[in-house]
């Protein structure tokens, strides 16, 4: 018996976000000569890389119906200590890395915590915690750049292997990691139990606070992990890193249909919608749109995007 | 055999004269397109990359445009600026529209570092794919040799501070509001105002506020500064934004007259503060300038021609009785 294509595709979930995705790379290809060229291609995918590891991390969490709003400020400490470690505390990138990416998961773990302990919203909790790592931040470096990292972390930042960024080929492992967690693991199945019901899911015997943790755990270990690759990439742990790593990678997950409510979505479509993001990003750039107009483009195309994948789902599934 | 020689010398002559003209005619002109500056082309596209959207750029903005409007006039090339500003100070967003500037092949790219050691690797893309750079109102990464074009960064503050100073009879307590603590002109301007303060004894530095080059910030930094100080007497600011926060903060505390402001630069919300009376004067970068120099600079280096390390625009001194 011959299905329905169109049914096919709606057992599909990721495939609205992807068309748009296709669509807007189409357009930007025919509307720009400068876009597909080697050194573009790297630039988009190199700018992906960063805040898809924080989009990854927090699509992890919107699935569990959670949200980290200090990722990127974790992110930007623990550059900045990585960078004060290396630096002034004369400890080798070897020692001072991985004890950075400890740190990221420990900030990540202590917010998993509270959020189980206290009962909070995390949305509220993780609001002050950000204040709390982003003040931290400030008194550490007084608001100034550290100089002078060790030149052999560069290769993590600026390095190309086969003409692709080191940080996107990080990246797609955590990925393919993060989409077999969420989709082939009794653990990502519960992560899905949790964000539809928390309360079934408890009766069903989940160790509910103890896989929020771990989650959060993860999602603070991938946002230091993006810290260090800028740190690495800028050559100087810069305070600033991470301010604008708390919306978009929200943004990118909302588009690349992961729920707010919890539940709905992949890691995979996150940075579907982050590639979107990224890709707006650039042609912003390259068509030389004013930059008092940037947001209101950027905006634009975002709501088409969604509203392209909330209709074609909905076709879809009439035609089907 | 005489009459014969006679008869050739003329011959040879003209073979000589007609062979010279022709090895000039064919050889010049391919060397005088060789030469820099030589070659006519039909369009320039030049990219200008500020810290941030902020109003003082867009009058580097305006002078650049002035820059277009002049080489169009003069050389009938048709000049293209985009103007591309990060919607945050912030580096990393800075680095990548000027990596994504890059992808377009422009014939040069103009930009405000936000932190040179934080930009260096997106501009040592640049000059690795042979786009010309140029830095205008910052510091070039040190053993980068670009163009620059500013002023005396530590000059314009101490023009202020000094005033400000003596405004205050050299007694009495100040503040200063830095702008992006990583940007190194405004590092360098709070530097120098605390350079000045130090060489008089009654005089004593209270407080430092950040504000990243946002008004807001400003305000709100200097309105906690001057809560927790209430015999401040004089601020000094580091960048365009800090002294417009802090005239508002002055206002909305009721200090006009009580608190002395020296500002920076020209903003029309600067000048206005010095028409109210509350800012008593103002040192200023000449923005335009700026914008126009980033532009002859790179038409410039596109055309193969070296350019000064750095290009000094220099400084006004703005009071109320200038804006009469």
């Amino acid at each position: 018996m011959k299905r329905n294509p169109l049914a096919l595709i709606a057992a599909n979930p990721l495939m609205g976000v992807f068309i748009a995705l296709v669509i807007i790379f189409a357009i930007s290809i025919a509307a720009s000569p400068h876009f597909l060229t080697g050194y573009n291609m790297s630039v988009i995918a190199r700018a992906l890389a960063f805040v898809g590891l924080i989009t990854i991390g927090q699509a992890m969490l919107m699935i569990l119906g959670e949200l980290d709003l200090s990722l990127g400020v974790i992110g930007g400490l623990c550059g900045v200590v990585a960078g004060m470690a290396m630096t002034s505390g004369g400890l080798p990138p070897i020692v001072a890395i991985p004890a950075c990416l400890l740190l990221g998961a420990m900030l990540g773990a202590l917010n998993g915590l509270l959020v189980s302990i206290l009962k909070l919203h995390s949305l509220v909790l993780t609001i002050g915690t950000a204040g709390v790592f982003g003040g931290v931040n400030l008194v550490l470096t007084k608001g100034v750049a550290i100089t002078g990292m060790p030149p052999e972390i560069q290769f993590f930042g600026r390095g190309e292997v086969y003409g692709i960024p080191v940080p996107f080929i990080i990246m797609l492992v955590v990925l393919a990691i993060a989409v077999f967690i969420t989709a082939k693991t009794p653990f990502g199945r519960f992560m899905y139990a949790i964000g539809n019901n928390v309360a079934a899911a408890e009766m069903l015997g989940i160790k509910v606070n103890r896989i929020r943790v771990l989650v959060f755990t993860m999602a603070g270990l991938l946002a230091a992990l993006a810290g260090l690759l800028m740190v690495a990439r800028l050559g100087t742990a810069q305070p600033s890193i991470g301010e604008t790593w708390v919306l978009a990678p929200i943004a990118a997950s909302v588009i690349g249909g992961v729920a707010t409510t919890g539940g709905v979505g992949s890691p995979l479509g996150a940075i579907f919608g982050a590639s979107i993001i990224a890709i707006i990003e650039n042609i912003i750039v390259l068509f030389g749109v004013s930059p008092y107009w940037q947001g209101v483009v950027s905006g634009v195309i975002v709501v088409l995007a969604i509203s392209f994948d909330s209709a074609s789902r909905r076709l879809i599934r009439k035609e089907s | 055999m005489t009459s014969g020689m006679n008869g050739l010398v003329p011959a040879l002559r003209a073979i000589a004269a007609t062979t010279t003209a022709v090895v000039l005619a064919t050889a010049f002109p391919a060397f005088a397109q060789e030469e820099p500056g030589m070659e006519v082309k039909d369009s320039y596209r030049f990219v200008i990359i500020p810290k941030v959207v902020h109003p003082w750029f867009d009058q580097v903005n305006n002078g650049a445009m002035q820059a277009a409007q002049v080489i169009e006039a003069q050389t009938g090339s048709k000049v293209e600026i985009v103007y591309s500003a990060p919607q945050q100070a912030d580096v990393v967003q800075q680095n990548q529209i000027i990596e994504s500037s890059i992808a377009t092949r422009p014939d040069g790219i103009a930009v405000d570092l936000l932190d040179a050691s934080g930009n260096r690797a997106s501009l040592e893309e640049a000059v690795g794919q042979e786009i010309p750079v140029t830095i205008f109102d910052s510091v070039p990464p040190e053993g980068m040799e670009l163009t620059s074009i500013g002023n005396d960064f530590c000059e314009q503050a101490k023009l202020a501070s000094r005033r400000l100073v003596e405004l205050m009879e050299e007694s009495g307590q100040v503040a200063i509001m830095m702008g992006v603590p990583s940007a190194p002109n405004h590092a360098i301007r709070a530097q120098c105002h605390e350079e000045v303060f130090a060489e008089y004894p009654n005089i004593e530095l209270v407080a430092t506020g950040i504000d990243n080059d946002d008004i807001e910030t400003a305000q709100k930094q200097a309105a906690a500064i001057m809560q927790a100080n209430p015999d401040l007497k004089g601020w000094v600011a580091s960048d365009a934004a800090g002294p417009i926060g802090i005239g508002q903060a002055i206002q909305e505390a009721g200090k006009t007259g009580d608190v002395i402001l020296v500002g920076l630069d020209n903003l029309p919300e600067m000048l206005q503060l010095i028409r109210d009376g509350v800012a008593e004067s103002s040192s200023s970068t000449r923005p335009e300038m700026q914008g126009y120099w980033s532009i002859m600079a790179m038409w410039q280096q596109a055309m193969g021609i070296d350019t000064p390390k750095y290009i000094d625009t220099g400084i006004d001194f703005i009071t109320k009785e200038d804006l009469e």
